[in-house]
C-alpha cells in the first residue's frame, strides 16, 4: 500500500457500447420465459475496445470497502463464473438455433475473435495475476454486455439466457470492483490498460451470434484457467 | 376649527392615496412585506421577522414602523417583542417558535384607529430529521437468480415536516441510484444486488430543516441471504423398513452459496416434529436418508436451508411431503384377557377371549389374522386347539380346568411373538393391595401396591357404572414392574367407573381388587326427594331414596336436611349418606314445615324438591286419654239413666207413653138394665151373646175451641173415616148411636151438605154403662134414653155435665167395637162416628152438634159381612136421611173423598145450600 502509484495503461477511447437492462415481456422456452425482465443494473461505462479505466483519481477508491474479505470474494466470484460459464455457453448455443447448436465447434472457434491474452500461471507473481485478471474481466464485462444487448435484440424471449447473461455480467462487474480494490489496496495500481477488441454493433445477426459464441467459448476456457491460477493467490496465508 | 378640517382633509387624502395605490397598474400592491417569506422553523428555536414598509406608503399615508402591530392569527403579539429598527422596518422576535402559528401578520394602526393589514406570512414549524437508526438489511431470494435486498430502519421522531428518506448504497468505486421508499419511511427494497462485493448502505433523511444520515452499513449481500427453501422434495422408501430417503433440489447454486439443512419429520397425525440432528445435514447436499423410523408408518417431512457457515437466515420450511416405511413383522403379541362365565354349567366355562389390536408401531404392518392356541394344562397329552381368527375375540366353551392361551398376530412379513394367558381354575394368588385412583391431566390414574410375589403383568379392568346401561368391560395390560397407570380409554367426567386390578403370575392370577372412581366429579344432577313416613306432634320421620348412579355425578359425601316453618329460620341437619331415613325432632305441634334435602359431592350439593308437612296437634295417646274417659263417663250416664227409667217406668209411661185403650178390645159391659127390653136387640142378642161383646174401648177426645180438630189430631180418624166411607157410613153413633141404636134417622158421614137437623121427632139416646175397660176407669156411662127431646141441646148439656171436670172442652166419646172378630173384620168396623161441628165464623155456633149416625141394625151388626154388602147398605141409609131433610150426600160409591177432604167430616160444617145448620 505504500508503493507509489503506477500507471499500467491508459488509453482514452470514446465511450463505446453500453447496455442497459430493459423491462420486457417475453415468452419463449427454455431460452424464453414469461417474466417481466428487470435488468437492473447498472450503466456500463466501458469502452468496447482499447479502453483502459480504473479510477479517475490518482488514489484508490474507498478503502472502507476494501476489506480483508475482498480476496475471498474475488475467488468466489471467479469460482462462480467458472461454475456457470459452461451452462451459459450451452444455453447460448441452444438459444441460437441451427447451425450453432450442431456446428458449434466450427462456428464458435474462438481463434478468429479477439480475446485478451491470459498468460499467467500459478507461479506468476500475484500482482501480475491480478492485472491479467483485471484485463480479462474488464474485457469479459464489456463483451458480455454486448452479447446481452445482441441477444436482447435477437432472442428477446430467451429469458433464461438473458438472465444468465445479466448475472454473469453483474458478476464480472463485481469482480472488477473487487480487483480494483485489490490492485489499489495491495499494489496502489489504479490504472490498467485494457484491450476490448472489435465491437459487434452494426454487424449482421449471424455475425453477432457467432461473435458471441466465439467469445463465450473462449470465456469458458479462460475462466477455468483463471480459477485454477487464482486460487492459490487468493487463499489466505 | 381649522385644525379639525385639516385632519378630515388629511384623512380623505390618505384614503385616496391608498385607493390610488391599490388600483395603479391594475394590481394590488402592498405597503410592505415580511421577511423571511414563509419560513420553516425548528420547533423551540427563536425567530425574528421583519416587516418592511414601502416608501410610497410613507409618502402618502404617513405610515411608519412605530405604527406596526404584529399579530399571530387574530392575537396581537405583545409589544415587548417589537423593535423598531428604523422608520420603515419593525421586527418581532419569538424566543420559542412553539408560540407561533400561521398566519403571522404585519398590521398598521392608521389614523382613526383603523387597523390595516400590511402583509402576512405562513409559518411552518417542525423538527429536523433525526438520524435513522437500526438500519438492517436482508436479501430475500425470490428466484434462482434474483435476490432483492430490503433494508429497514427506524426513521426517528416525527418531524411535522415533509421528510424524505433515501436508502443509499455503493460499491467501492460505484455509486448506485438511491432507493426511495414508497408509501413508507422506514424501509426500501433494492431490486437486485450482487454477491461477493462489499456494499456500503446507509439512509439519508432530509427535510426543510436539515439532513441526517444513519450509520453506514458495510456488508456483502451474500451474508444476509434468506434463501428459498429446497423444492421438489421427495420421499422414497428404502430397503430397510426403518429408512426413508429424501431428495430435493436447491434453488441457489452451490457456487453462489453452500448450504446446510434442517430436516424435520413426524408421523401423520402427530403434531410434534422430530428433527434430524443438524450436524448430520450441515453440509451441502440434495438428499438424505432418515433412519430409525418405525416400520409401516407414514411420516411427514419438511426441509429448510441456509448458508453453510450459518451467516444469514434460515429459509422457510419447505412444503411437506409424506412417505411410508415398508412393513416389518409385528414387534409384540397382542394383549389378551378373558371373561369367564361359569353360570351356564358347573362343569364348564364359557370363556370369552379378548385381545387388543396392536398399535401401528407394534403391528408394523397390516395384521392379516390372529392365531389362537388353547392348551389344557392338566392334560399335557391332549393336543392344543388352534383357531385362526380375523376378529379380536373368541368365545370358547371349555371344561373346568387350567388352560394356556396364546395369541399370535401375523402380517405379510411375519408373526408376532406369542401372547400368553393362563386361565386358572380360580383366582388363588395374592391380590394387589391398596387400589386407588387419582384424576390427573384429564386422565384417570390407577395405582396399587404390588403383592410380594413376582408379577408378570397386571390387567386393569374397568367399566362404566350406570343405571341405563350394562357394565361393558374395558381392560388394558400393564407390565409387572409398574404400580400405577393411566386408563387408556374414553374416560368421561362425572361418570362412575368400577376399576379392578388383577395381578398375573407365571402360574396363575390373583383375585381382582376393585375401586370406584370418577375422573371428575360434579354436583349431583338432582337432590333426593324427601317425604314423610310418619308425622307426630313434635317429630317427623323422613324417608328418601338414594340417588341413582347416573344422578350422583360423584361420591355422595353427605345429605343435608333443611327444614323450616313458614316464618321461621331454616334448620340444617347433616345426615350420613348411607341412611335413607331420619327423624326430625323438637318440632312444633300443629305447624306447617317445609323440608328439602340436599345431596353433596366433593364439588357441591344440589337440593331436591320441597316437601311440606304439618305436625300433629296431639301427640300419640293424647286423644285416647281424652276420648276414653269421656266415653266411659257417657256410658255410665246412659247406664244410670236406663236404670232410673227402669225404676220409674210406670211414671214415665203414665206421662209420656200412656196406654191407649184398644177399641177393638173394648166391650160394652152392660147396657142400662132399665131399657134393655125397649131395644130391638133381638138380633143383636143373637149375634152377640152375653159375654161376647165385652171389650169396649173408650176414646176421649177433648175438643178445644179451635184446636180440637186439628188435622193432626184427626189423623187417627182419617183411617176410620176412610173405612167408613168405604163402608158407606154404616157406623154406629156415639152417645147411643151405636150399631145397636134404634132406628132413628142418621146422617151420612158425607162431608158436605149434611144437615144436622134431624127431622125425626124422637131420638133415642143411649148411655153406655161402663164397667171399665180392663183396669181403666170408665169415663162415662151411657144408657139408652127414651127421651124425645132434641138431641143436641140436651146431649150437649148432658155432655157438659157428664163430661166430668172439663167444662170448657166438650168431650166426645167414641166406641170402637171389637166384636171378637178377626182382624179383617176389625178393619171394617161397624161403628158410628161422631161428627163434631165446630163453629168457625159464626158466633151462634156455640157448640157442636153431635150427630149420631145409626145404621140399620141388621146392617150394623153385620160386621162379618163383605164390604160390598156394607156399601150396598149406604143408599139405604141415605135414603133414610133424605126423607127427613135435604141432605146431599157428598160421598158416593165409586167417588170416595180424597184423603185431604176426609178431615172435613170432623170439622165444623159449612152451611151450604140445603145444608145442615148447627142447632
Amino acid at each position: 500500500a505504500g508503493q507509489p502509484a503506477q500507471t499500467i495503461s491508459s488509453i482514452t477511447v470514446p465511450m463505446g457500447h453500453h447496455w442497459v437492462g430493459a423491462h420486457r415481456n417475453t415468452r419463449l422456452s427454455p431460452c424464453t420465459g414469461v417474466v417481466p425482465f428487470v435488468a437492473l443494473l447498472l450503466l456500463q461505462r466501458r469502452p468496447v475496445s482499447g479502453r483502459a479505466l480504473l479510477v479517475t483519481s490518482s488514489s484508490c477508491p474507498s478503502h472502507s470497502l476494501c476489506r480483508s474479505n475482498v480476496q475471498e470474494q474475488t475467488r468466489r466470484q471467479v469460482a462462480l463464473l467458472n461454475a456457470t460459464a459452461q451452462d451459459l455457453f450451452s444455453l447460448y448455443l441452444k438459444c441460437q438455433g441451427e447451425p450453432f447448436s450442431s456446428e458449434s465447434d466450427e462456428l464458435c472457434n474462438p481463434s478468429g475473435v479477439f480475446f485478451p491474452a491470459f498468460r499467467v500461471n500459478r507461479t506468476s507473481e500475484r500482482k501480475e495475476v491480478m492485472v491479467a485478471m483485471y484485463k480479462l474481466f474488464a474485457f469479459l464485462n464489456a463483451s458480455l454486455g454486448n452479447i446481452t444487448r445482441d441477444q436482447e435484440e435477437l432472442n428477446p424471449t430467451a429469458k433464461e439466457l438473458l438472465d444468465q447473461l445479466h448475472n454473469t455480467t453483474k458478476t464480472t462487474r463485481g469482480l472488477i470492483s473487487n480487483l480494483t480494490c485489490l490492485l489499489c489496496k495491495d499494489y496502489n495500481i489504479f490504472q490498467v490498460h485494457v484491450s476490448y477488441g472489435e465491437s459487434s454493433k452494426g454487424k449482421r445477426a449471424f455475425k453477432k451470434k457467432q461473435q458471441g459464441c466465439q467469445v463465450l467459448r473462449k470465456y469458458v476456457q479462460v475462466i477455468a484457467q483463471a480459477a485454477r491460477i487464482l486460487l492459490p493467490h487468493l487463499t489466505p496465508p | 376649527m381649522f385644525s379639525g378640517w385639516n385632519w378630515v382633509a388629511y384623512g380623505l387624502c390618505l384614503l385616496l392615496n391608498f385607493c390610488s395605490l391599490e388600483v395603479s397598474g391594475g394590481l394590488v400592491q402592498s405597503c410592505g412585506h415580511i421577511i423571511p417569506e414563509s419560513p420553516v422553523l425548528a420547533l423551540g428555536s427563536n425567530f425574528t421577522a421583519l416587516c418592511i414598509l414601502n416608501e410610497s406608503c410613507l409618502d402618502f399615508g404617513n405610515i411608519y414602523a412605530n405604527q406596526i402591530i404584529w399579530k399571530i392569527k387574530n392575537k396581537v403579539v405583545p409589544k415587548e417583542q417589537y423593535r423598531e429598527i428604523n422608520r420603515t422596518v419593525s421586527s418581532v422576535t419569538f424566543n420559542d417558535t412553539s408560540s407561533l402559528a400561521t398566519p403571522l401578520t404585519c398590521n398598521i394602526l392608521a389614523d382613526g384607529q383603523i387597523e390595516q393589514n400590511i402583509y402576512g406570512i405562513a409559518v411552518t414549524i417542525g423538527l429536523p430529521p433525526e438520524k435513522p437508526k437500526n438500519l438492517s438489511c436482508i436479501v430475500h431470494q425470490v428466484s434462482k437468480l434474483i435476490y432483492p435486498m430490503t433494508c429497514t430502519w427506524n426513521p426517528g421522531r416525527h418531524t411535522f415536516l415533509d421528510t424524505h428518506f433515501r436508502l443509499k448504497y455503493r460499491w467501492p468505486q460505484d455509486e448506485f441510484p438511491d432507493c426511495i421508499p414508497k408509501d413508507v419511511n422506514n424501509s426500501c427494497t433494492i431490486t437486485d444486488v450482487q454477491f461477493f462485493v462489499n456494499l456500503e448502505v446507509w439512509v439519508e433523511a432530509a427535510n426543510a430543516l436539515g439532513k441526517a444520515e444513519s450509520d453506514r452499513l458495510v456488508l456483502d449481500p451474500i451474508e444476509i441471504v434468506k434463501p428459498l427453501p429446497p423444492h421438489n422434495l421427495s420421499v422414497n422408501s428404502g430397503i430397510l423398513p426403518t429408512v426413508l430417503k429424501l431428495s430435493w433440489e436447491n434453488l441457489i447454486s452451490g457456487a453462489v452459496m453452500k448450504l446446510k439443512f434442517n430436516i424435520r419429520y413426524r408421523t401423520t397425525g402427530d403434531t410434534n416434529w422430530i428433527q434430524v440432528p443438524p450436524e448430520d445435514t450441515a453440509s451441502p447436499r440434495t438428499s438424505f436418508s432418515v433412519q430409525g423410523l418405525r416400520p409401516y408408518t407414514e411420516y411427514v417431512f419438511s426441509i429448510r436451508c441456509m448458508k453453510e457457515d450459518g451467516v444469514g437466515y434460515w429459509s422457510d420450511w419447505s412444503e411437506e411431503k409424506t412417505g411410508v416405511t415398508t412393513e416389518d413383522k409385528p414387534s409384540k403379541g397382542p394383549p389378551i384377557w378373558r371373561i369367564i362365565d361359569a353360570s351356564d354349567s358347573p362343569a364348564s366355562w364359557t370363556v370369552r377371549l379378548m385381545w387388543k389390536t396392536l398399535e401401528p408401531f407394534e403391528a408394523n404392518g397390516i395384521i392379516l389374522r390372529y392365531e389362537v392356541t388353547v392348551r389344557a394344562k392338566s392334560s399335557l397329552s391332549s393336543p392344543a386347539e388352534k383357531y385362526n381368527v380375523n376378529t379380536t375375540n373368541l368365545t370358547l366353551k371349555l371344561p373346568n380346568g387350567t388352560y394356556e392361551v396364546t395369541v399370535i398376530a401375523r402380517n405379510r412379513v411375519g408373526a408376532s411373538p406369542p401372547s400368553v394367558l393362563l386361565i386358572p381354575a380360580s383366582n388363588s394368588k395374592a391380590p394387589v393391595k391398596n387400589v386407588r385412583t387419582l384424576p390427573k391431566d384429564g386422565k384417570l390414574w390407577v395405582g396399587w401396591t404390588a403383592p410380594n410375589s413376582y408379577v408378570l403383568k397386571y390387567v386393569i379392568e374397568w367399566c362404566l357404572v350406570s343405571n341405563s346401561s350394562d357394565c361393558i368391560i374395558e381392560w388394558q395390560n400393564e407390565p409387572g414392574n409398574v404400580q400405577g397407570t393411566y386408563l387408556r380409554g374414553d374416560i368421561k367426567p362425572f361418570k362412575c367407573y368400577l376399576i379392578t386390578v388383577y395381578p398375573l403370575y407365571a402360574d396363575g392370577q390373583g383375585s381382582g381388587q376393585s375401586v370406584k372412581a370418577y375422573l371428575q366429579q360434579d354436583r349431583p344432577s338432582k337432590g333426593p326427594t324427601v317425604q314423610t313416613k310418619k308425622v307426630g306432634k313434635a317429630e317427623a320421620v323422613l324417608t328418601w331414596n338414594h340417588l341413582t348412579v347416573d344422578e350422583q355425578n360423584g361420591f355422595i359425601r353427605s345429605y343435608t336436611i333443611l327444614y323450616k316453618t313458614v316464618d321461621g329460620n331454616e334448620t340444617a341437619v347433616t345426615v350420613d349418606p348411607s341412611k335413607t331415613e331420619y327423624t326430625l325432632s323438637s318440632l312444633t305441634s300443629d305447624t306447617l314445615y317445609t323440608v328439602r334435602m340436599m345431596a353433596y359431592t366433593d364439588e357441591g350439593g344440589r337440593s331436591g324438591p320441597d316437601f311440606t308437612f304439618t305436625t300433629q296437634k296431639f301427640g300419640k295417646g293424647e286423644i285416647e286419654a281424652i276420648v276414653v274417659p269421656v266415653c266411659l263417663a257417657f256410658l255410665l250416664i246412659v247406664l244410670l239413666g236406663v236404670l232410673f227409667c227402669f225404676n220409674k217406668r210406670d211414671l214415665i209411661k203414665k206421662h209420656i207413653w200412656p196406654i191407649v185403650p184398644d177399641p177393638s178390645k173394648s166391650n160394652i159391659a152392660q147396657w142400662s138394665p132399665q131399657v134393655p127390653a125397649k131395644h130391638n136387640f133381638s138380633s143383636k142378642d143373637q149375634m152377640y151373646p152375653e159375654g161376647s161383646f165385652t171389650d169396649v174401648s173408650v176414646v176421649e177426645i177433648e175438643a178445644d175451641d179451635k184446636k180440637s180438630f186439628s188435622e193432626q189430631d184427626l189423623k187417627p180418624f182419617d183411617l176410620l173415616k176412610k173405612e167408613k166411607s168405604t163402608s158407606e157410613g154404616h157406623s154406629s153413633g156415639i152417645g147411643g148411636s151405636s150399631c145397636m141404636s134404634s132406628p132413628r134417622q142418621s146422617v151420612s158421614d158425607s162431608d158436605e151438605g149434611e144437615s144436622t137437623q134431624n127431622t125425626s121427632s124422637t131420638v133415642q139416646y143411649s148411655t153406655v154403662v161402663l164397667n171399665g175397660y180392663r183396669d181403666q176407669t170408665p169415663v162415662q156411662v151411657f144408657s139408652r134414653s127414651e127421651s124425645t127431646q132434641p138431641l143436641l141441646d140436651s146431649e150437649e148439656r148432658s155432655e157438659d155435665h157428664t163430661g166430668g171436670g172439663d167444662g170448657t172442652t166438650p168431650r166426645q166419646q167414641y166406641f170402637k167395637q171389637s166384636g171378637g172378630q178377626d182382624e179383617t173384620n176389625t178393619d171394617r168396623p161397624c161403628f158410628e162416628r161422631t161428627r163434631q161441628i165446630t163453629p168457625t165464623n159464626e158466633g151462634d155456633l156455640v157448640g157442636f152438634a153431635q150427630l149420631q149416625i145409626s145404621g140399620h141394625s141388621s146392617q150394623l151388626f153385620g160386621l162379618g159381612l163383605e164390604k160390598n154388602i156394607q156399601e150396598a147398605a149406604l143408599p139405604d141409609v141415605l135414603q133414610t136421611s133424605i126423607e127427613g131433610q135435604t141432605v146431599r150426600p157428598e160421598t158416593v160409591a165409586g167417588n170416595p173423598p180424597s184423603a185431604d177432604e176426609m178431615p172435613k167430616s170432623y170439622l165444623p160444617q159449612t152451611v151450604r145450600q140445603g145444608g145442615y145448620m148447627p142447632q
